[in-house]
């Protein structure tokens, strides 16, 4: 008689069987008493885990997701995401600069950034570096030991898969934006830029980077990041090496 | 595909987001807060969806990513996983179901994430196992024999066994 596995009984289930095991599966289930029960389980199971969760299905679904699904939440309108992988910033001069900038979004965001001198952002060869404060901050700046009254925070910072040393950094300034920097040479590179928050809660209080990261950014280091960020020790080696490899 | 386009198709996927997102985590409302950081971001991402691709393997790959990154968070907040996030009762799961049969959401919790996951995508959203691997970023090899021991798992917890 044809044995068949666990693996196999699943995979019935799971409409991965072809069909000519199927078809030997479906005769033996007949006579194989010991098949038969496999499959009735395997049938139970199913029906458990639906009859948990399906209820969802027909549940009243939240305005709040409706409007998500559609770009049209809260969050969305005044999120002002910038991703800057999606801009093609290559051989760009500032005449094009500042034709994106009448946008809605590169408005908002880059273009008070970018004075042309003293301004957090610069651009180079095509591409967005961190300059003044910002740029300073990156390189001399520690998460582990940073003043709430500095006007840059530093997140997390790590190893990425390209080999070259991120950090996450948020501006407490009225710009408020938060975003993802690469070493790159002697500068650092933006990788994602976006809109937060206040820097500050009601009361004034500091928050935190981490509570206040906006999503495209922790997706950012996400798809960049190898292993774990690096620890106050691992951090502070790093600046002491000027952040190369 | 257009973002009209794409708010169409999730909008459509919604109830089966909520689903697989009440799946992986037993809060409702922590739930629907993935769903909707999922929906963000695959607007926000609709540029990397290739044409060929299907829809909900890549919707639900990109929740998956934020439930991971909601785990990430929580564990440099130090918060302490509760019982159920962490999966830290596998061990024992066996001998405890033999005592009393556990409900399915605590059977489901007490799974790791990566079987939890393969469970949720395949058992309960029916995805391909090629659907569900490319989810998870993971061979199909890999896929399947996660799938295999959680359901051996949960037949235990259920006092199926």
């Amino acid at each position: 008689m044809m044995t068949f596995s666990n693996e196999t009984v699943m995979a019935y289930f799971d409409g991965e069987l072809d069909d000519a095991t199927r078809a030997a599966l479906e005769v033996a289930m007949a006579t194989d008493s010991d098949l038969a029960e496999r499959v009735a389980r395997e049938r139970r199971l199913r029906a458990r885990l639906h009859n948990e969760f399906d209820p969802v299905l027909t549940e009243p679904i939240p305005e709040q997701l409706l409007a998500a699904a559609q770009g049209t939440s809260a969050k969305a309108r005044s999120g002002n995401i910038i991703w800057l992988k999606r801009i093609p910033a290559r051989h760009w001069s500032w005449p094009q600069w500042s034709a994106v900038a009448a946008s809605l979004i590169l408005g908002v965001l880059i273009a008070p950034l970018l004075r042309p001198t003293g301004g957090p952002l610069g651009i180079r060869d095509g591409k967005i570096l961190a300059s003044g404060a910002l740029a300073y901050a990156l390189s001399e700046q520690l998460a582990s030991n940073q003043t709430a009254e500095a006007s840059v925070h530093l997140g997390v910072s790590f190893l990425s898969r390209n080999g070259d040393y991120c950090r996450t950094f948020t501006l407490r300034d009225k710009s408020a934006v938060a975003g993802l920097a690469c070493r790159e040479g002697e500068s650092w590179r933006l990788e994602a830029l976006a809109a937060t928050g206040p820097a500050t809660s009601a009361s004034g209080e500091y928050k935190p980077a981490a509570s206040s990261m906006p999503p495209v950014v922790e997706q950012s280091v996400d798809e960049l990041i190898v292993g774990d960020p690096l620890d106050a020790k691992a951090e502070a080696a790093a600046r002491g090496n000027g952040w190369r490899r | 595909m257009s973002p009209p386009d794409l708010s169409a198709e999730l909008v459509t996927l919604l109830p089966r987001l909520r689903r697989f997102a009440r799946a992986l985590t037993r809060n409702p409302h922590d739930a629907d807060d993935l769903v909707q950081v999922a929906l963000e971001r695959a607007l926000a991402r609709a540029h990397q969806l290739r044409p060929d691709a299907a829809l909900a393997a890549w919707v639900f790959g990109i929740l998956r990513h934020a439930w991971i990154d909601e785990l990430r968070a929580r564990a440099r907040s130090e918060r302490v996983f509760a019982p159920e996030e962490s999966g830290q009762n596998v061990g024992d799961a066996g001998q405890g179901a033999q005592a009393e049969r556990l409900s399915v959401q605590d059977a489901m919790a007490r799974l790791p994430q990566d079987q939890r996951l393969a469970v949720a995508l395949v058992l309960i959203e029916g995805l391909s196992y090629k659907e569900a691997a490319h989810a998870m970023d993971v061979p199909i090899g890999t896929l399947t024999s996660r799938l295999a021991r959680a359901r051996e798992a949960l037949q235990a917890m259920l006092g199926e066994s």
